[in-house]
């Protein structure tokens, strides 16, 4: 240690002029990152807060002469039809988004459980199949699963859609929760056996308190996934009062193509849910990955 | 359900002399009730879809999904892809948004989440905005960016006029030579906090004393980072770098919802390929030819993803 001091002031001068580089360097790129990221936002929410005739301008007004709130007041009106849409197609996704999640949970639990716990013969076959689903795009189940929804008679119903989307959210579900698994001693559930609990108490009572943190990212990334899902609701709903958000705005825009205020606040109340829900509950998601995906 | 019945198999099977296998089966049978729910589902929404996709690659279809009407027609199918020009335009296509999203997404992610490394205030406040656009739908990011792009109003089109740049706003999207470059700047925009957040979770793992170890012998910090940090992030590289060539591989909202492949399949990849044939022109059976083209590319890419994620898996038994 003696010689580490005796050299490290010496050197110092000159390092901390070229760490200094490397730290504005990611400084300036910190700022156009962010700008990257927040200058559209940013425009959408200008946008949503204009007329359609300021928003139609050249060169556009940076920020509105009138602001006006017009388009979330059409938007949110229950008495206009535009509001009774949107609200209703709100309403259809926040459904469909909830049910997927707290199924979602229910099924993955026990499964990253048993994949954690359990040497079950097939075991590493049956993970990977599992894994494997996310490698394959909607698009090669759509037909097959059009045709067995009309025959099973979920077509337009938002069951089709429930059962569709707990098949991409149960993969990264189980991975996520399964490193949890393996980070909690069975020492614990060994104790609580030997104390006279059944595996299923052991598993209520210590497990599923301890990975709370994986059960909540899960949740998130099922409400996530599901609340933005497109290409199975935009092919399997056809009625008007069933549709989701995203396609229910694709049908309206597609129809009034220039109403821009109205679509970016749209857009905008779209994002609202998932990105507060996000907000709120990252520190648990980023902690999942840590835990879940990254130490493996 | 296969299990339950094979279970059930198993057993009648089983009475005479336990061979090895069947009786671990057996024991464990408990065991499989856990991720019984999980397969169930999985069986249905998949084994089945993917046996019938593989089917129907082999039938000529009549329109409207009337399918008792399909006629057998074998290889046909494949070789009216595999032929026709569109094919090569739009594999052209696939290939360079998937490895130009991949690649950019990852490397603007990997450095944001260096950047990020060091604690500053308003670090908390800046990584969650930036998270932001990999939360919000793909179909609200498409939205706002065919708004900026927009060729008569677009944000963009008026600020290159404004400096004097351009004499009149660039038509961003419905031109055959900028338009997959514009879509694949809104797909890093969605993308690279994915690779953000996954690097910073690795970029934890790497040990400090490593680093101050390598300080101390006087490694300066590019040094550091090719010679230490690096090397320890090698498995969650190849980990994000596969999900997203896969994710950008099976993308389908943003050219869907911008420009519908269009101008004259520019924009055109794979899956909106595919979608427009089946649901727009119902040629089932060409679509379900390409998925089965697709299905065979995935499953080289997914042997490459189950390699990194097993290799993973090793290490950690061995650690």
């Amino acid at each position: 240690m003696s010689t580490i001091a005796e050299t490290a002031p010496r050197a110092q001068t000159r390092r901390r002029m070229r760490v200094d580089g490397w730290r504005w360097a990611g400084r300036i790129f910190l700022v156009f990152m962010l700008l990257y990221t927040a200058l559209p936002m940013i425009w959408m929410l200008i946008t949503s807060i204009k007329s359609g005739f300021a928003a139609t301008q050249f060169p556009p007004q940076w920020w509105p002469d009138e602001p006006t709130l017009a388009s979330y007041q059409k938007l949110l009106d229950p008495q206009n039809s535009v509001g009774q849409d949107f609200l209703r197609f709100f309403w259809n996704s926040l459904f469909v988004s909830t049910v997927t999640t707290i199924l979602s949970v229910i099924v993955a639990v026990p499964a990253a459980y048993a994949f954690s716990r359990f040497s079950f013969p097939g075991r590493n076959f049956l993970f990977f199949a599992v894994l494997l689903r996310n490698m394959f795009p909607a698009v090669i189940f759509l037909v097959p699963l059009f045709i067995l929804m009309r025959a099973i008679g979920l077509i337009n119903t938002h069951g089709s859609l429930i059962l569709t989307y707990l098949t991409f959210g149960l993969p990264l579900a189980i991975w996520l929760l399964k490193g949890f698994y393996d980070n909690i001693p069975v020492q614990l559930e060994q104790a609580a056996r030997i104390d006279g609990a059944t595996r299923f108490q052991a598993f209520i009572m210590i497990v599923m308190p301890l990975s709370t943190p994986g059960i909540i990212a899960t949740a998130i990334y099922s409400f996530i996934g599901a609340w933005n899902e497109y290409i199975y609701a935009y092919t399997f709903l056809s009625k008007n009062e069933q549709l989701t958000l995203p396609v229910g705005i694709q049908r309206f825009f597609s129809e009034n193509t220039t109403d821009f205020p109205g679509l970016m606040a749209a857009s905008f109340m779209m994002s609202v849910p998932v990105v507060v829900l996000f907000l709120v509950l990252q520190r648990y998601f980023v902690r999942a990955l840590t835990e879940g995906a990254v130490k493996h | 359900m296969t299990i339950v019945t094979g279970k059930a198999e198993a057993r009648r099977r089983l009475q005479p002399g336990w061979s090895g296998a069947l009786r671990k089966i057996w024991e464990h049978r408990a065991d499989y009730a856990y991720v019984l729910p999980a397969i169930a589902v999985m069986l249905i929404v998949i084994a089945y879809p993917i046996y019938y996709t593989v089917e129907l690659s082999f039938f000529k279809t009549p329109p409207g999904l009337q399918l008792r009407d399909k006629t057998f027609i074998g290889f046909d199918n494949y070789t009216t892809i595999l032929t026709s020009q569109v094919f090569w335009k739009v594999t052209w296509n696939t290939l360079i948004w998937t490895l130009g999203s991949t690649f950019i997404s990852f490397v603007l992610g990997f450095a944001t989440a260096l950047a990020l490394h060091r604690d500053f205030i308003g670090r908390g406040v800046l990584r969650a905005i930036l998270i932001i656009p990999w939360v919000i739908s793909a179909v609200a990011a498409s939205y706002i960016w065919k708004w900026i792009y927009h060729s008569d109003f677009g944000v963009i089109g008026a600020v290159l006029v404004g400096r004097g740049l351009a004499d009149q706003p660039p038509n961003f999207i419905d031109n055959v030579s900028t338009v997959l470059p514009s879509l694949i700047v809104v797909n890093i925009w969605r993308e690279f906090p994915f690779a953000m957040i996954m690097m910073m979770a690795g970029l934890q793992t790497v040990p400090d004393q490593l680093l101050r170890a390598a300080k101390v012998d006087g490694a300066n910090a590019w040094q550091r980072f090719w010679h230490v940090t690096f090397p320890h992030l090698r498995n969650v590289s190849v980990v994000t770098m596969l999900l997203l060539a896969v994710a950008n591989f099976n993308s389908f909202i943003i050219p869907w919802i911008m420009t519908g492949g269009g101008p004259s399949n520019a924009s055109h990849i794979w899956i909106t390929h595919i979608y427009e044939l089946a649901f727009g022109r119902q040629r089932w059976g060409v679509a379900s030819a390409y998925s089965v083209l697709l299905f065979l590319t995935l499953m080289t890419l997914g042997y490459f993803y189950v390699r990194a994620l097993s290799g993973n898996e090793r290490k950690e038994g061995s650690a």
